[in-house]
């Protein structure tokens, strides 16, 4: 019999404590995963709308925290046009609809001009692009379109009035792929926003510094944040609180886990402790009780990862049922979100297993032996 | 040290044992003198609380002595690292057998051979060939649980032997058992000590052990009354 052996049989022969603690510890890491996978699933869909498009810089009202809040003069960006460096514009105008009827809230509404900037990234998987004069036609996402059982010609209900759909596109922003675009004039009348967008994206002449760019349009043009793509996407108020939110729930995950551990390897440990009196009686030093207790806790935190990749992939499948969710979050999980889990497993074993090994393996073999 | 010195010393002997415990003051072992001769069967008799087990425990390492010493062929324990003399010299057996309840009866077996040099593999053949010895073989695989009271307290004897041990300490080895497994059992230690030239030194309550022994020692209030 060798070491992890016995390990193995301290663990499989108690299986309900075993069984509960690797639960806990593994719905512990799978919220962790699961809210970091998201959050960072948000960043790479909204990198993707602007790396796609070779767009640089954002510009929108200066001190809003949401683009969304953002409310410019359309007429900004011939003025834009005119900075040195300046290759294209292309103004946007986002808002958020609904469609009751299929159960989805806050879609992504896109005002974009036919042939601008913003429409390159959008590959028109049937249908057509919207072009100059279309009136109350609507592009749909790929992942929209599946949801509300829409296909090129069928009509569609937005915000109270019919829209002809003339194609469906498909993004490499999760977002867009679940939104919508119809030109910018409806979606301005449609708001009541005429002339007005939320914001004007600028690509940049080859060789020009983005962010020297970016200070010479805020320069030009009083009262507007031109921001890099990377750091607009970075200091996004709904990313910053995914990441806050990860953040709280992995320390609040660390702290409960290492808890439960720490409650779990104590109960061990106090219900074994005639046990570890023999081994101490049988001349087993220490140093090797403290490694048989921390080999437990490792190879239960070992488990715990695994229950908790496992939740965390069953989980993100199960939010992609939500209709709220549908089409805003990415189910697949990146490597580092697994390597975060079998990480935290790693730490929460550490934690939770120190304190009770080094105090069993203190324990006199006579004061052990008495409690049986 | 000569063979001739060596044959002159006991294999253990304590000199003026005390041992006193700090919940309440009870002092356990009052001045305690014992020698053991290599290959002596000696039982240790006396009323509960009168201090046998603290003696065995002190004997053999297990806890350490207020006053007196414990030498083992001649050399003190305190100069020793006292968990290579319990795993390498001694073999323990316990009245609750203590065996670990989920490693079936071979597993339990090589328990102590972690503390010894004996190569991984072999283990499980020595650990079969002792089970063999005890009459066992064919229950290697049970769970302690799965096996009867006497069948435990001869898994129990078989680990004790793991290492080999020139002394085995028992603490009243029969005494959870009934009185056909009781002599099962003596008759397995008497049967060991004759193949093996093991020394016995064993605590006990039942006249039948003390009967099986070569000498007893007497102990009343933490004293030994008859050596």
């Amino acid at each position: 019999m060798g070491f992890l052996t016995f390990i193995a049989r301290n663990i499989l022969g108690r299986p309900a404590r075993t069984a509960l603690t690797v639960a806990g510890l593994g719905v512990g890491i799978a919220a962790v995963m699961m809210l970091t996978g998201i959050s960072r699933g948000f960043e790479r869909a909204m990198s993707a709308i602007y790396e796609a498009r070779g767009i640089d810089l954002i510009v929108v009202r200066a001190g809003i925290s949401d683009q969304l809040s953002s409310n410019l003069d359309e007429k900004l960006g011939a003025t834009i046009r005119e900075v040195p460096g300046v290759a294209a514009v292309a103004p946007s105008l986002m808002d958020a609809v609904s469609f009751e009827e299929a159960n989805l809230a806050s879609v992504l509404a896109n005002g974009w001009e036919p042939g601008s900037l913003l429409m390159k990234g959008l590959r028109i998987l049937d249908g057509r692009p919207l072009r100059e004069g279309d009136g109350r036609d609507v592009l749909l996402g790929r992942v929209l379109a599946l949801n509300l059982g829409k296909k090129v010609g069928d009509a569609a209900a937005i915000a109270g009035e019919d829209f002809r759909v003339v194609g469906v596109y498909e993004s490499d922003s999760l977002f867009e792929n679940g939104g919508l675009v119809v030109p910018l004039r409806e979606l301005q009348r449609m708001m009541g926003r005429e002339g007005m967008v939320t914001g004007l994206v600028v690509a940049a002449s080859p060789g020009a510094d983005p962010k020297a760019l970016g200070e010479a349009i805020e320069a030009r043009v009083g009262g507007v944040a031109a921001v890099p793509a990377r750091d607009y996407v970075r200091s996004n108020v709904q990313l910053r609180l995914a990441r806050a939110m990860a953040g709280a729930t992995t320390a609040v995950a660390l702290a409960l886990g290492s808890i439960g551990l720490l409650n779990t390897m104590a109960m061990a440990v106090f219900e074994r402790t005639g046990e570890i009196g023999l081994l101490r009686a049988l001349g087993w030093k220490r140093r090797r009780i403290i490694t048989l207790l921390m080999g437990e806790a490792a190879a239960i935190g070992v488990l715990g990862a695994a229950a908790g990749w496992l939740l965390a992939v069953a989980g993100m499948r199960a939010l992609m049922l939500s209709p709220t969710a549908r089409g805003f979050i990415d189910p697949s999980l990146a490597p580092a979100a697994f390597a975060l889990g079998l990480g935290m497993g790693a730490l929460l074993a550490i934690l939770g297993g120190l304190y009770p090994a080094f105090r069993a393996s203190r324990l006199e073999p006579t004061e052990a032996l008495r409690h049986d | 040290m000569t063979d001739h010195a060596e044959s002159n010393v006991p294999l253990l002997r304590a000199e003026g044992l005390v041992k006193t415990y700090p919940d309440g003051d009870v002092r356990a072992v009052r001045g305690a003198s014992v020698a053991v001769a290599a290959g002596e069967f000696v039982a240790v008799t006396g009323p509960s609380g009168c201090g046998k087990s603290t003696l065995l425990h002190l004997l053999g390492g297990l806890d350490r002595p207020d006053a007196g010493e414990v030498s083992f062929r001649g050399e003190p324990l305190s100069r020793m690292d006292l968990d290579a003399f319990r795993a390498r010299r001694l073999g323990f057996v316990f009245q609750s057998f203590h065996l670990i309840p989920t490693l079936t009866a071979v597993e339990n077996v090589q328990v102590p051979m972690f503390e010894s040099d004996l190569p991984r593999p072999r283990r499980a053949g020595r650990a079969r060939e002792l089970l063999e010895v005890v009459g066992l073989s064919h229950r290697a695989g049970h769970l302690p649980r799965r096996l009867s009271v006497g069948e435990r307290q001869r898994v129990a004897i078989a680990r004790a032997l793991a290492n080999e041990p020139a002394l085995l300490l028992a603490d009243e080895p029969t005494g959870n058992l009934d009185s056909s497994t009781q002599a099962e059992v003596l008759d397995l230690l008497a049967r060991l000590r004759a193949e093996r030239g093991l020394t016995l030194l064993v605590v006990t309550h039942g006249d039948e052990v003390a009967r099986a022994a070569d000498r007893v020692v007497r102990m009343k209030d933490g004293r030994i009354v008859e050596a």
